[in-house]
């Protein structure tokens, strides 16, 4: 190991010398804010170096992680995306009883697990971070463990991913006694059919071993039963920190996995993802209209938004790996900012919500629920949003791959999808009820943190919809490397 | 690969605990009297439930030691390669020590490894 | 330059609007109708200036927007465009004025959606460059979205999800239709373009060139709406605010004949060809089917809305007629039913601030003491049953011609479709305004905004009736221009 191999890690470093920071400074004194304001700056910092990482990159650090610009992009939207949960978990913890100021330090792991997938080119590192991520997100998932919901959505998570990377051990084991190889680029021969690489039943098992525990992770279907219960239960910032930074940085290493030379088309590996998108789309979806639950409806939708973005990663040429990032951007923009508004406007220990706590929210809180809507025009794919140019950009990936039934699946689903997101509009829009009650937060008390990382994630949200291209020069020079 | 140790060694344990299960089911005495089912037949009468709930205390100074007792593996898997490792792998260990070091002092402050287990105790004020 | 503000115009009117709205209720009202004035006087200059002769387009504006993937931010202008945005001026006054004093709930909400809506009607007029046109497509519905579900009647969420999933699933096909064509042309030439004139040029084989037209036509026959697509139309335009249904009636539907004419015909003539006696037997049918339909309505919002099934049928028929006579006509027929229609939903807008019902039965004998509204509403009756000497009647008229041209048979079963108006006309007329007055209901007579609505309404259908002229002046250019293809194709 080399010092340019330490400065290409050097966020990565930061950012793990923070937990250990905010650790400690726990250790000393318990300060709510302090803890945050610690894990701003690590992240900060973390950011910031990735000016300096990029200067010693590409790089491969010790055969485990590969570093370029790819790597870095990712590493900086995970670090934003932090960032931006560390802003709202502030506000939300605030109303909450026991202890707040662990969860930063849990929150700052789980990212560097994150960070480890996407650099990751090895199995070795791959379930490192896989573990790093999951072991931080039992604890989150169930951090307020004294309510019921939070408690049995963190043990169904915890049981469920330990299983997933179970599967995913074994995977690795049998692909590596039939491959002789960790390397993540190796592997990706084999599946391409390269010639002296055909894989046997062995290696087929650990294919499908290793499939699945990643498709627990991005909850696609056949494996999302636990999506609905562990976002309804887990507390609102921890929901956010799994819709992004767990399923980005897990779709990211599986982009980069699959893409390194040419296309899968065709093979088996190919109609597994197909058939994943096909049926994460029309289940995602169908599965929503009936939600009653906003929580439970956006955990449905992402299923479906998990499906959008296969249909990218499916489709092959230049195109693909461009599409797939341009909608993670936009859906991790999108989902971050929904649920950040959620969290908002539960002011108390409880959360509200259900469909019904937000009947008549325009016309009490006007500006809240005007970036709701567009939160949910752009998870609809509607123009003006990031959400209709990632939608389009998909489109357009798979076109130019000719994958007309995903696109039709894609077309017909959406439209369902689009159901549920009016029954939403509809109930935030329409009028107050007689007996009304209930007590959002009162006017003009949007605290300052989570009133900022909101103003920024819905400006974002605008851009992006607007003005793609510079965004999408950038996403086309750091995916010139891998796809 | 010499099997045959292995298969003895496992029948002379199954036959042992056979054995030992055996002697007793058939020498043993047997009676259905009314204090049979009793925790202890002294004659003593039972005072409350058998189902005695302990701290969960316990279990987590069993997970801590469990947990920085397998850690001390990897200074173990260290001191074998302490020389091809050289001077880079003594600072990568000396970091991973006082990560470890840090953990232990942030479980002291936050109390646990407090002994005394304090929902008890606020019960029994 | 001027392109653009016109669309700016609007949107930074919704804005201002929006936010005045929550200091002041009337300021709303004042700066859209200020805003579309000024856009009016703008396009009246447009027009007074005159069509370049010598260009396809007499004003022009493009600048890069997404150059790795060759789509600008276009505009153009050209007589059909000038046409359907005077249009769009024009009506946008009226809504305004036609719900000045019916909204009191959030108004600064309400106008920033109609002139959103109306900013996306213009965008879709003038934009050339497909993604763009799909762009503002879709910025139009979202706000109409909201007129319906927030300031509509009783069925208003029912009936704004409906056409919202409509019109999303048809426009999506036309999305897939769009890129297809681009990725198409991007292997032939090289390059990626969404530029119209780029695409013109795209060689296809016949039957991707009949699922592209396909997948283009799926979003502008629900918008226009063709006959079996067309059952979004009555929920939404009955349930909708008078100003949502004057904007429904007399422009979004427009934009799907609008669609028709810029791109498909040019982009797929040969697949039109093929097309086109589908396409004009559904159109004779939805005159028909349309027709029968608002005889039988009782509720006058809904029978004003199977009207315009009806009319579109034209508009619909003209179109794939494939000649120059019945392309002007249907241009036409776009803006005079634009007119009546969005005069006779502003005056079933009006019976209903005042009766509290729109079924027939609880109207009659208004002429007794309402003499202004009901002697303008038979005006526009008569004008939508096709009377000689209204704009309809010239649209109609000239559509048959051009129809008779290609299929007399058509031609003359289209026909019928006057009759038919005549009936459900003449009914709507007997049992609203004339006959005795049953429920003795006395209601103050037409309000200034009322007449200011009316008068310049007729006058236009009078002059489009009387002397079409200047229109088909306008017109006739941009069609001269527009088939071609599709024209030299068939012969």
């Amino acid at each position: 190991m080399t010092a340019s191999d330490l400065v290409a890690l050097s966020p990565l470093i930061l950012l793990s010398a923070t937990a250990l920071v905010v650790m400690l400074s726990i250790a000393i004194r318990r300060h709510h804010g302090a803890s945050a304001t610690l894990a701003l700056l690590g992240l900060a910092a973390s950011f910031a170096s990735l000016r300096w990482a990029a200067s010693v990159t590409p790089r491969q650090v010790t055969g485990l992680l590969l570093i370029d610009g790819y790597t870095l992009f990712y590493w900086g939207v995970l670090l934003a995306l932090a960032a931006a949960v560390v802003l709202l978990a502030y506000s939300y913890l605030e109303h909450q009883t026991g202890h707040q100021e662990e969860f930063y330090c849990l929150m700052l792991l789980a990212t560097a697990g994150g960070l480890v997938l996407v650099a990751s080119s090895h199995m070795a590192s791959l379930f490192l971070g896989f573990e790093i991520l999951s072991v931080s997100l039992y604890a989150l998932i169930a951090y307020l463990h004294l309510q019921r919901l939070p408690l049995e959505a963190g043990v169904k998570y915890l049981v469920l991913a330990a299983t997933s990377s179970a599967f995913l051990l074994f995977g690795m084991a049998l692909l590596y006694s039939e491959t002789g190889s960790m390397q993540l680029a190796t592997l990706a021969r084999f599946y391409m059919g390269a010639p002296n690489a055909a894989l046997g039943a062995a290696g087929w098992a650990g294919t499908v071993l290793m499939l699945t525990g990643i498709g627990f992770k991005l909850a696609v279907v056949p494996f999302h039963l636990w999506t609905p219960d562990v976002y309804q239960g887990a507390p609102l910032p921890t929901t956010a920190l799994v819709a992004t930074i767990s399923k980005g940085s897990v779709f990211a290493l599986l982009l980069r996995w699959f893409h390194p030379a040419g296309s899968l088309a065709g093979t088996p590996v190919w109609w597994a993802f197909v058939i994943m998108a096909a049926a994460s789309m029309l289940a995602g979806n169908l599965l929503a209209l009936r939600q009653n639950n906003v929580k439970r409806l956006l955990a449905y939708s992402s299923i479906a938004h998990m499906g959008y973005l296969m249909v990218a990663f499916v489709a092959a040429g230049p195109l693909a790996v461009q599409a797939a990032t341009y909608y993670l951007l936009a859906y991790v923009i999108t989902i971050l900012g929904a649920f950040g508004i959620m969290s908002v406007l539960c002011s108390g220990e409880e959360e509200c919500c259900e469909l019904e706590d937000y009947r008549g929210l325009f016309w009490q809180r006007p500006v809240l629920a005007a970036m709701f809507s567009a939160m949910l025009l752009s998870l609809a794919g509607i123009p003006l949003t990031a959400g209709f140019l990632g939608k389009f950009y998909v489109m357009a990936a798979g076109a130019s791959s000719a994958l007309w039934l995903l696109l039709f699946v894609l077309v017909a689903s959406s439209t369902i999808g689009l159901y549920y997101y009016l029954r939403v509009l509809v109930v935030l829009f329409s009028s107050l009820p007689e007996d009304h009650v209930k007590v959002m937060l009162p006017r003009g008390r949007v605290p300052a943190g989570a009133g900022f990382s909101l103003a920024v994630l819905v400006i974002l949200l605008f851009v992006f919809g607007l003005y793609p291209a510079p965004l999408w020069d950038l996403i086309r020079g750091i995916s010139a490397g891998i796809g | 690969m010499q099997l045959w140790p292995f298969v003895v060694y496992c029948a002379l344990v199954g036959g042992l605990i056979a054995a030992m299960l055996g002697l007793s089911y058939v020498l043993g005495q047997r009676h259905q009297d009314r204090a049979t089912g009793a925790p202890y037949e002294s004659g003593i009468v039972s005072e409350g439930s058998a189902r005695v709930r302990f701290s969960a205390k316990f279990y987590l100074v069993a997970v801590f030691f469990v947990i920085f007792d397998l850690e001390a593996v990897f200074v173990y898997a260290w001191a074998v390669a302490v020389r091809e490792a050289g001077w880079p792998g003594y600072i990568e260990l000396i970091t991973f020590v006082l990560i470890l070091g840090a953990t232990l002092a942030y479980l002291w402050r936050v109390g646990a490894l407090d002994w005394r287990s304090v929902p008890q105790g606020r019960k029994a004020r | 330059m001027i392109l653009l503000w016109l669309i700016a115009i609007l949107i930074l009117a919704g804005v201002l609007a929006a936010v005045a709205g929550r200091f002041n209720a009337a300021a709303p009202r004042v700066i859209s109708l200020a805003a579309l004035v000024l856009d009016l006087a703008l396009c009246l200059g447009l027009w007074g200036r005159g069509l370049s002769s010598a260009s396809r387009w007499s004003e022009e504006l493009s600048w890069t927007w997404v150059p790795q993937l060759g789509i600008h931010f276009h505009l153009a202008l050209d007589g059909l465009g000038l046409v359907l945005i005077l249009l769009t001026m024009f009506l946008g006054i009226m809504a305004v004025l036609a719900s000045w004093n019916g909204i009191q709930r959030s108004p600064g909400f309400f106008h920033f959606n109609v002139m959103w809506v109306l900013a996306g009607v213009t965008g879709v007029f003038l934009a050339v460059d497909l993604f763009l046109f799909y762009f503002f497509w879709e910025l139009m519905l979202v706000p109409m979205y909201f007129l319906i579900a927030i300031w509509g009647y009783q069925r208003r969420i029912y009936a704004a999800v409906k056409f919202f999933l409509f019109t999303q699933i048809s426009s999506l096909l036309m999305l897939i239709a769009m890129i297809v064509l681009v990725i198409l042309h991007q292997r032939t030439a090289g390059f990626y373009s969404f530029d119209l004139q780029d695409l013109l040029a795209t060689p296809l084989a016949p039957d991707m060139e009949m699922l592209l037209a396909l997948g283009f036509l799926a979003a502008f026959a629900v918008k226009l709406p063709a006959f079996p697509f067309h059952t979004w139309l009555p929920d939404a335009h009955a349930e909708a605010p008078t100003a949502g249904s004057v904007i429904l009636a007399g422009l979004l539907l427009k934009t799907g004949a609008f669609g028709m004419l810029r791109f498909v015909l040019p982009l797929f003539p040969h697949a039109v060809q093929r097309l086109a006696p589908l396409m004009m037997t559904l159109a004779v049918l939805g005159i028909l089917y349309g027709a029968i339909l608002a005889f039988a309505q009782n509720d006058l919002k809904r029978m004003v809305a199977y009207t315009s099934v009806s009319h579109m049928g034209f508009v619909l028929l003209g179109i794939f007629a494939l000649n120059p006579i019945a392309l002007q006509g249907v241009v036409v027929q776009m803006v005079s039913h634009g007119i009546s229609t969005g005069a006779l939903f502003v005056l079933a807008g009006a019976l209903n601030e005042r009766l509290h019902s729109r079924e027939l039965r609880d109207m009659g004998g208004l002429w007794e003491t309402m003499p202004m509204l009901s002697g303008v509403g038979l005006f526009f009756v008569m004008a939508s049953a096709g009377m000689p000497g209204l704009g309809d009647f010239v649209g109609e008229f000239m559509v048959l011609l051009g129809t008779y041209q290609a299929t007399p048979v058509l031609s003359a079963l289209a026909a019928l479709g006057m009759i038919t108006g005549a009936c459900y006309a003449l009914r709507l007329a007997q049992k609203t305004f004339l006959g005795p007055n049953v429920h003795h209901s006395d209601f103050p007579d037409a309000r200034w905004n009322e007449r200011a609505i009316a008068v310049p309404m007729m006058v236009c259908l009078l002059w489009i009736g009387l002397y079409p002229q200047p229109l088909l002046n306008m017109i006739r250019p941009a069609i001269d221009n527009m088939p071609r293809q599709a024209v030299t194709a068939r012969r």
